[in-house]
């Protein structure tokens, strides 16, 4: 890879760098390690994921979604001066919102209710990767126990969201049936409010990290949090993709859904297949019309006009015989190949099935 | 086809034979499609007629007897009546509110040979359909009368006339349709003749109701194929073309009401100076062929502009001639209903208009009341529109 703009190398960490080299640094480091260039990512956005597989992402990402605020307020905590903290209050806010219902966390559980989810379920965090719990904790810990400097410059991957956000929204959009735009609203906002966030570190850290050991803590605090994220991906893609090893006590797939809309599944009905046996329901007769000198099915508030053809496979429809039955008994009768009989009577059959006008 | 009478011999054989057997409904819905004139029971035809009326219908080529009223049920030989349609071959279909008498003989229709079950449901709320069909406590007898029929084998279609007052229930229906085990679901917009014409703006939904109700219809239709069957009729005053009234003037069906009284369709006696024959005077082969109400508005020769012209004067036959009168004051004018129709800007304006309005109370059907169109302004009077 050609990165314009190298890590300085060990022999060079000494050198101050201007504000600007600084950024530009940083913004390397986002070229060569956010998680967009992650495997699993790809997969996401190109549609090549299949519903478990979104699911177990919304599911786990939900635990990172979750304790940012936490984070939040271990960085608030440790800020002395009021105008900042005046300032990264907001990402609190942003997350918790104003009221029950509102704010970030809000909106990703919309989205993982959105892929079938049952609200209880996501927030009891029972479910999640320990490789997920372990990565986002890891990052808790690194505000605490690190610099402010270092912990506001672990929030600059901010700076590459936007770009993610948007293949995001398109690419899911576009290949999963599954995912509406109000399932995704978890980042429209982010899209505005990202940016925003992201001006305020990266201007604090480019004036505070003063000399070269500091720049170097701001880059290292930075590829911490990139691996944060990036970890998180190789676990989801080893538990779910590929080998595809799920650790014990983690979510499997079918488990705490809401359950789809009972569709009952009326008896008799459903494709029939050649071993099946078909039957006339009660009210449904197969009757001579002699006055127009054909053969009709009279059905409910409906009659079907029946050709000969339909008329030799109904008058066989006797509730024993199964369709193949049918179709050898019609092959011996018009000497014809019962395979091609077979073929033909069942996609009659599955019609007249599909009207509610046979059964088996 | 088969030749009815030497002087007709392209007129074809009725299908369908609405047999009206009592006025009488322990409900009092508003949009029935009795007539504000209601029979009472004193008038009624008695057994033995019926059963001639069904045997020349048999012989005619009808296929399909609807068994209807009023209630079915409430008449005392409902059992007699379903068993001649049996025993003549004739598919029996009773529609019937499942109130009243209607469980206690549902096994001896069972057993008398009926073959389908229409049940009507007002709404889905409870009391949202009893306030609508005017009875208190109907809806527990109908999920009972329901649940009877589909133990029995028998199949079941459920019927909702869905207008402003239970059309956002569109989804409770479909869902009550399944739970109750139906194979048929009929979505009904109402249609404007006879009560419901009277209750009019009370009833209209507005267009963006009908088109949300017809949306979830056809998402349902798919997700339960081969499941449930919905029948979907959409209100006619938004349409684009008409519907073929009863399948076109004196083709498919004929309405014998409890008097005896034959019509080409159920609304037929709002025409007026239409001559009706009675089941006692002839035979139904006779009234078929010959009686000056079906031979009114049969075929196409009766036609005006644009129908007269138009390439689907077979498709729609004209639509609707009893709402051709009310709306455009002449039975025999195209169906304002049909966007070819100069009035039908104005049909839809009217629609939009009342559907906008807050919704006057019911005005319940009754038998003996003296409800007359005047309850509301006719639009006959201010025709043209």
């Amino acid at each position: 890879m050609t990165a314009p703009f190298p890590t300085p190398k060990t022999d060079e960490a000494q050198r101050l760098l201007s504000p600007e080299e600084l950024e530009a640094a940083l913004r390397d480091i986002g070229a060569r390690r956010y998680h967009n260039l992650h495997p699993f990512h790809r997969l996401l956005h190109d549609g090549k994921l299949n519903k478990d597989q979104v699911r177990a992402w919304a599911l786990n990402r939900y635990y990172y979604q979750a304790m940012i605020p936490v984070k939040d307020a271990a960085v608030l905590a440790r800020m002395t001066d009021a105008s900042l903290r005046r300032v990264w209050r907001q990402r609190i806010v942003d997350h918790d919102g104003d009221a029950p219902g509102d704010g970030g966390i809000e909106r990703w559980l919309k989205l993982a209710e959105g892929v079938g989810f049952a609200r209880d379920y996501v927030e009891s965090t029972h479910g999640i990767l320990s490789a997920t719990r372990f990565s986002v904790d890891a990052y808790v810990h690194f505000v605490k126990e690190r610099s402010l400097l270092e912990a506001i410059a672990s929030s600059l991957t901010e700076m590459f969201s936007p770009t993610i956000i948007s293949e995001r929204v398109a690419g899911m959009l576009k290949n999963y049936d599954f995912i509406t735009k109000d399932t995704l609203a978890y980042f429209d906002k982010r899209l505005t409010q990202a940016p925003r966030d992201a001006d305020f570190a990266i201007a604090y850290v480019k004036e505070h990290a003063t000399t070269p050991a500091l720049q170097r803590q701001a880059m290292d605090a930075l590829t911490f949090k990139c691996n944060v994220l990036w970890t998180q991906l190789d676990a989801l893609y080893f538990a779910y993709v590929a080998p595809g090893l799920i650790p014990p006590d983690a979510w499997t797939p079918g488990t705490g859904l809401v359950p789809e809309p009972a569709v009952l599944q009326a008896a008799g009905t459903g494709t029939l297949t050649a071993q099946d046996v078909p039957r006339l329901p009660r009210g449904v007769r197969l009757r001579h019309d002699a006055v127009r000198n054909q053969h009709v099915l009279l059905a409910p508030e409906r009659t079907f006009d029946l050709d000969a053809n339909a008329v030799a496979v109904l008058e066989r429809v006797d509730g024993q015989r199964s369709v193949r039955d049918i179709a050898i008994l019609l092959g011996e009768t018009f000497t014809a190949d019962p395979a091609v009989i077979e073929a033909d009577i069942l996609v009659m059959l599955n019609d007249l099935a599909t009207k509610r006008v046979l059964e088996r | 086809m088969n030749a009815i009478t030497p002087n007709a011999p392209t007129l074809p054989a009725p299908v369908g034979l609405l047999a009206e057997l009592t006025h009488r409904c322990p409900l009092r819905c508003p949009y029935c499609s009795n007539p504000l004139e209601l029979d009472r029971r004193s008038g009624e035809l008695d057994t033995a007629t019926w059963q001639r009326v069904l045997t020349e219908a048999a012989g005619l080529g009808v296929l399909h007897v609807h068994l209807s009223g009023g209630e079915p049920t409430a008449r005392n030989d409902i059992v007699e009546i379903t068993a001649t349609c049996a025993k003549l071959g004739l598919y029996s279909n009773l529609i019937t509110s499942g109130v009243g008498g209607a469980l206690q003989k549902l096994d001896a229709l069972y057993d008398a040979g009926l073959d389908h079950v229409q049940l009507s449901v007002q709404g889905v709320d409870a009391a949202n359909a009893e306030k609508i069909g005017g009875l208190k406590n109907a809806q527990p007898q109908k999920f009972a009368f329901a649940e009877r029929v589909t133990q029995l084998g028998l199949p079941l279609t459920l019927n909702s006339v869905i207008h402003r007052g239970n059309i956002h229930e569109v989804e409770g229906f479909i869902e009550l349709a399944v739970k109750l085990g139906a194979k048929r679901l009929e979505v009904a917009h109402t249609q404007y003749y006879g009560w419901a014409y009277v209750n009019r703006a009370a009833l209209m939904p507005n267009k963006a109701e009908v088109d949300r109700s017809i949306r979830i219809v056809e998402a349902a239709r798919e997700r339960l194929k081969g499941q449930l069957v919905i029948d979907l009729v959409v209100p006619d005053y938004y349409a684009k073309y008409p519907k073929a009234c009863a399948g076109g003037w004196g083709r498919k069906l004929m309405n014998v009401t409890p008097q005896g009284k034959v019509l080409p369709c159920h609304a037929a006696e709002t025409i007026p100076n239409l001559e009706f024959w009675y089941v006692s005077d002839h035979s139904l082969g006779d009234i078929w062929a010959n009686s000056p109400a079906f031979t009114a508005y049969r075929g196409t020769d009766w036609m005006k502009e644009p129908c007269r012209s138009c390439d689907r004067r077979e498709k729609d036959w004209g639509g609707c001639r009893c709402q051709a009168l009310a709306l455009a004051g002449d039975a025999a004018a195209t169906d304002p209903a049909c966007s070819l129709s100069p009035l039908h800007a104005k049909v839809r304006d009217l629609a939009t208009e009342e559907a906008a309005e807050t919704p006057p109370d019911y005005v319940y059907r009754t038998i003996g009341s003296n409800v007359q169109p005047n309850v509301r302004t006719p639009l006959n009077e201010e025709a043209p529109l």
